[in-house]
Order: structure tokens, then C-alpha cells, then sequence
């Protein structure tokens, strides 16, 4: 093994496993590369380095002991900010936070230790995940390792910032409108969003109960499901959890030929760029060549869906944020503070009429594609654009430029439904584009296999940039 | 239900959650979500009695067995 660095997740652990490579001397490598590409990216907030040296130390003598057999025994890993971790800050991109110290550890994180991964530290956030660019008032705005002039996307923008420019295997985001797919398909890495209750929320910053879903962030379908096969599952300290089934890794591995895929008539082919709507085409092509069977399918109106996604995620963010708001209303950035004023414009008549029509929603999409196992959408209209062009504050504009943004997203966090972004081509400018696999509730592990079976054909996942670009 | 907000009921349900909020914010605040009351009001939805948020845990159960 020559550069640890041109690893994907299951091959680093593996490699550490087998003892072709050391922990410390992956460890050691990603922290060479966070120091020379943090400065360009801002993606992390904190760097852990001596910590995770020490933990690589102790899992390469565990390994030698031959008690060291964990999944993730040794690998470095790194998070979004929003996930406590008992003992250290978790300042959720925030000036109200700042400083604050998590007195519990998240349900996710805990999994992650117990099967061996290694923290690097935290990774930069929008301002508590309210934000889809990567723009942050107090921290600065995460850059896009393809283009440091360009978004990353959010919330999770150093997860995606971080994965892309290989500082870590994996990490873990959010996803309440957007969040995880948004930088998986800005940065041009592989993004999972697990149906709503299939994995634990608990101890991870809260944005919209309703809709919250905690993903992760990697380099491929095949990664996403190691991840996935470790935080997934029942937690007595998030009841949504509750009776969701567990994690099929042989489901993963579901042949291609055996699943029907559906590409909406409506709503997500409009208006596309021609860069994003070539890549659907040629995404199809491929799909078919793997066998899948593809079919046209007309989804309920997305607009109405969307409406009620918006309404749940302003309400149940003013909510959350409700003291604070009182309290310390100068302490937000001036766009998440407008968003969460947005969210005092609603009955509560309103809010629980879209929160109870969600039942009868996700039935009429269930019905409407009850003949196919997936549907492929794209991420967004364009490749990633500049900061300076969505730099928009917190002004009367700013809400329709981030519906603009966010508009392939809400839907889904408001069916609840699990998706894979991955990497499936790229803009004239070179700037990564990903495409959404959409599936079935608790069809979790079906958009994974269909996601591998993908990039077995082709090789977008494996593109990684390089840090010449990043300066020019 | 009303499709169009107004700045005043914005004020209204400010002041009911107890934040404070001028007059211009509330305008800016009815002019961002009008779109997104109108369209959702468009919808015209009658749902029955016996449904509940929780009737969406229900319907996406019963895709585990699929």
C-alpha cells in the first residue's frame, strides 16, 4: 500500500486490520494532509491530533495483541460539530454555543467508538445546521476542495469538504432538508440519508424532530454501508428508532438486474442545467447496461409536499430555538435568525395540519411507485456555484435563493424515504455532480446495493482532488 | 384557513412566543412565507378525523415487510 490517502473506508480498515498498514501511520498521514489543505477548505473546527495518535497507538497494540478484530479498528474518522462526544465542545457551528462542553455522548458517536474508528475532531458546520450553502457568519465559509471559490453545500459542509479532500474515511452529518446530500453532491462524494427511524438521533444537536436524520459522508456506496451496519438499529434514548428492523449487509449486495428504477416525469427534470441533466442521461445509460429496469413514473405533485416540508422544519427550528431567540436573538447569524423568525408566521393549525397529512403523503408516493424499487433524481439544478454568488444573508431574497437550493431535498426528509447521493459526473468546469438514488422506507440497504453496483461501472468516486488546483 | 400572512399576524404570533420582533422584520417575514402558505392552502386538504402525525410511523412500517 503506497499513499493511505487514495483509500476508500473498507479498504483503510481492512489494510489495518491485516497489518499492511499501522493506525498511527494512517493517522499520521491524514493529519500531514488536514494541515496543508485546512487552510485552503476550512472544514475542520478543531483537530484533535495528539488524541488521535494515542487512540491509534492503542488500537495498532490491540491489533498485535490480537484483540484488535473491530470494524473500524484504528481508522481515522472525523464529524460535523453537532454530535457530543462527553467531555468535549460541540459548538454546532454557533456563537451560543461557543464554548459549550457535551455532558453525554450521541448515540451514533458511541457506535462508532465501540467498533473501533478513531476521531481526528470536528468538522465546520452551518450555523446549528440551518443553512444548505456552507456559508457560516461566525466561522467563515467552508471552501469546495475541487474549487476552493465554490460552496461546498450544507450543512454538513466540512463532512463533505473533509471526505472529498481525503482528511478523513468518513464522516458523520445530518440531513433535515438536505444536509447530507447537498455536500455529497457539491463535493463529489458519496452520501447516505437513512430512512427516518433507522438510525438514533440521540445526543446529536436537534433541528426539526420531524424530519432530522442522522447519515454519513464517504467515499463510496460500499462505505456507506459499513457505516450504516454499525449505527443503524433500535436506541431505548430515541423511541423513533423503535421496532426499526436491523441491518441487512447481504441486502447490499441485491443484483442490479432485479430492481426497477423510476425517473419522475415532473418536478425533478425541470429546469435542470444541461451539465446536471446530461449526467441523469448518461446515469441511465449505465443503469441499464447493469440490467436494472428503468421505467418513467409520475410522483404526486412535489410542490405541496414541499410546502408541508417547509412548514415542519420552520416550525419545529423556531421551537427548538425558541429561548435563545428571546434571549440572545443578536447572537445568530443574520440568515439563520431571519429563518427562524420565519418560522413565527404559522398557525399552529398549519403546522399540524402538514405534520398529519405526512401519513397520507407518503401513502399517495407509495401508491404512485408501488411498481418501482428506486427512484434516480438529481441533487440539485447545477454544480456547485461560487460563494460570492450565494452569499446572500439574510435578506428578503435569502429565502428563495435556499428553496432554490434546497428544492430536491424536502421532499423526501418530509416522506421520511432513505437516499444515496453519489458522484455521477461532472460540469464542463469540472465541479462534481451526484444524482439521488431514492428508495422505499426501510429500503435502506437496497439504494446501497444499487449504489454499488453504480460505481462498479464507474469511477466517479474515485476522483479525488488535488491540492495544486485548490491554490490556483 | 387564510392563505395570505399578513405582517400583523406575524406580529400577532411573535408576541404569543414571546419574541420580539419589529415591524419591518415581520414584513419581511410575511413576504417570505406567503408563497409557502398559498401553495400549501392550494392543496385543499380534508383530512379525516382519525388521523394523526404519528399515522406516517404506520404507513412507512409497512414497508418492512415489502
Amino acid at each position: 500500500v503506497t499513499d493511505p490517502a487514495t483509500l476508500t473506508l473498507v479498504e483503510v480498515a481492512s489494510a489495518i486490520r491485516d497489518r499492511q498498514l499501522s493506525s498511527v501511520e494512517v493517522t499520521g498521514a491524514l493529519l500531514k494532509r488536514i494541515a496543508l489543505w485546512q487552510p485552503v477548505l476550512n472544514a475542520f473546527v478543531r483537530v484533535d491530533g495528539e488524541e488521535a495518535l494515542v487512540a491509534a497507538a492503542e488500537a495498532d497494540a490491540a491489533i498485535l495483541a490480537g484483540s484488535g478484530r473491530l470494524p473500524l479498528q484504528g481508522v481515522p474518522l472525523a464529524h460535523k460539530d453537532m454530535f457530543y462526544l462527553t467531555g468535549k465542545l460541540a459548538e454546532c457551528g454557533s456563537k451560543i454555543r461557543k464554548g459549550w462542553v457535551a455532558p453525554t455522548t450521541s448515540t451514533a458517536i458511541a457506535r462508532l467508538q465501540s467498533a473501533g474508528a478513531i476521531r481526528l475532531g470536528a468538522l465546520h458546520m452551518a450555523e446549528f445546521a440551518y443553512g444548505p450553502t456552507g456559508h457560516n457568519q461566525h466561522l467563515g465559509p467552508a471552501r469546495n476542495p475541487w474549487d476552493p471559490h465554490r460552496i461546498t453545500g450544507g450543512s454538513s459542509s466540512g463532512s463533505g469538504a473533509a471526505v472529498a479532500a481525503r482528511l478523513a474515511y468518513a464522516a458523520l452529518g445530518s440531513d433535515t432538508g438536505g444536509s447530507i446530500r447537498l455536500p455529497a453532491h457539491f463535493c463529489g462524494v458519496t452520501g447516505f440519508k437513512p430512512t427516518y427511524g433507522r438510525v438514533s438521533r440521540a445526543n446529536a444537536m436537534p433541528l426539526s424532530f420531524s424530519l432530522d436524520t442522522v447519515g454519513v459522508l464517504a467515499l463510496s456506496a460500499e462505505d456507506c454501508a459499513l457505516i450504516g451496519a454499525i449505527i443503524t438499529g433500535a436506541d431505548p434514548l430515541d423511541p423513533t428508532t423503535d421496532g426499526a428492523p436491523a441491518w441487512n449487509m447481504t441486502a447490499t449486495r441485491y443484483p442490479p438486474n432485479e430492481i426497477t428504477v423510476g425517473v419522475p416525469r415532473a418536478f425533478y427534470v425541470n429546469d435542470l442545467e444541461p451539465d446536471v441533466a446530461k449526467v441523469l442521461d448518461e446515469a441511465l445509460v449505465t443503469l441499464r447496461k447493469l440490467g436494472t429496469h428503468v421505467v418513467e413514473v409520475d410522483l404526486p405533485d412535489q410542490t405541496a409536499v414541499s410546502a408541508a416540508a417547509l412548514i415542519v422544519l420552520a416550525v419545529e427550528a423556531t421551537s427548538q430555538h425558541s429561548a435563545w431567540l428571546r434571549e440572545r436573538p443578536t447572537d445568530y447569524g443574520d440568515q439563520v435568525r431571519a429563518r427562524l423568525h420565519n418560522g413565527l408566521a404559522y398557525s399552529a393549525v398549519e403546522y399540524l395540519e402538514a405534520l398529519r397529512w405526512r401519513g397520507p403523503a407518503l401513502a399517495a408516493h407509495l401508491a404512485a411507485s408501488s411498481n418501482v424499487d428506486i427512484i434516480l433524481a438529481p441533487v440539485s439544478r447545477t454544480a456547485a456555484p461560487t460563494i460570492k454568488e450565494t452569499d446572500i444573508g439574510g435578506g428578503p431574497s435569502a429565502e428563495v435563493a435556499i428553496q432554490g437550493i434546497t428544492r430536491f431535498m424536502r421532499p423526501i426528509n418530509y416522506l421520511g424515504l432513505p437516499v444515496l447521493a453519489l458522484p455521477a459526473g461532472e460540469s464542463r468546469s469540472g465541479m462534481p455532480i451526484g444524482l439521488q438514488l431514492i428508495g422505499r422506507p426501510f429500503g435502506d440497504e437496497r439504494v446501497i446495493a444499487l449504489g454499488r453496483a453504480f460505481q462498479s461501472a464507474t469511477d466517479y468516486h474515485r476522483r479525488m482532488p488535488k491540492l495544486s488546483d485548490a491554490h490556483s | 384557513m387564510p392563505s395570505e400572512v399578513t405582517p400583523e399576524r406575524v406580529a400577532t404570533i411573535a408576541a404569543s412566543a414571546r419574541v420580539s420582533l419589529n415591524a419591518t422584520a415581520a414584513e419581511c417575514v410575511a413576504s417570505a412565507v406567503n408563497p409557502t402558505v398559498a401553495r400549501f392552502a392550494a392543496e385543499k386538504i380534508n383530512l379525516p378525523i382519525e388521523i394523526e402525525p404519528s399515522t406516517f410511523t404506520v404507513v412507512a412500517r409497512g414497508e418492512i415487510r415489502r
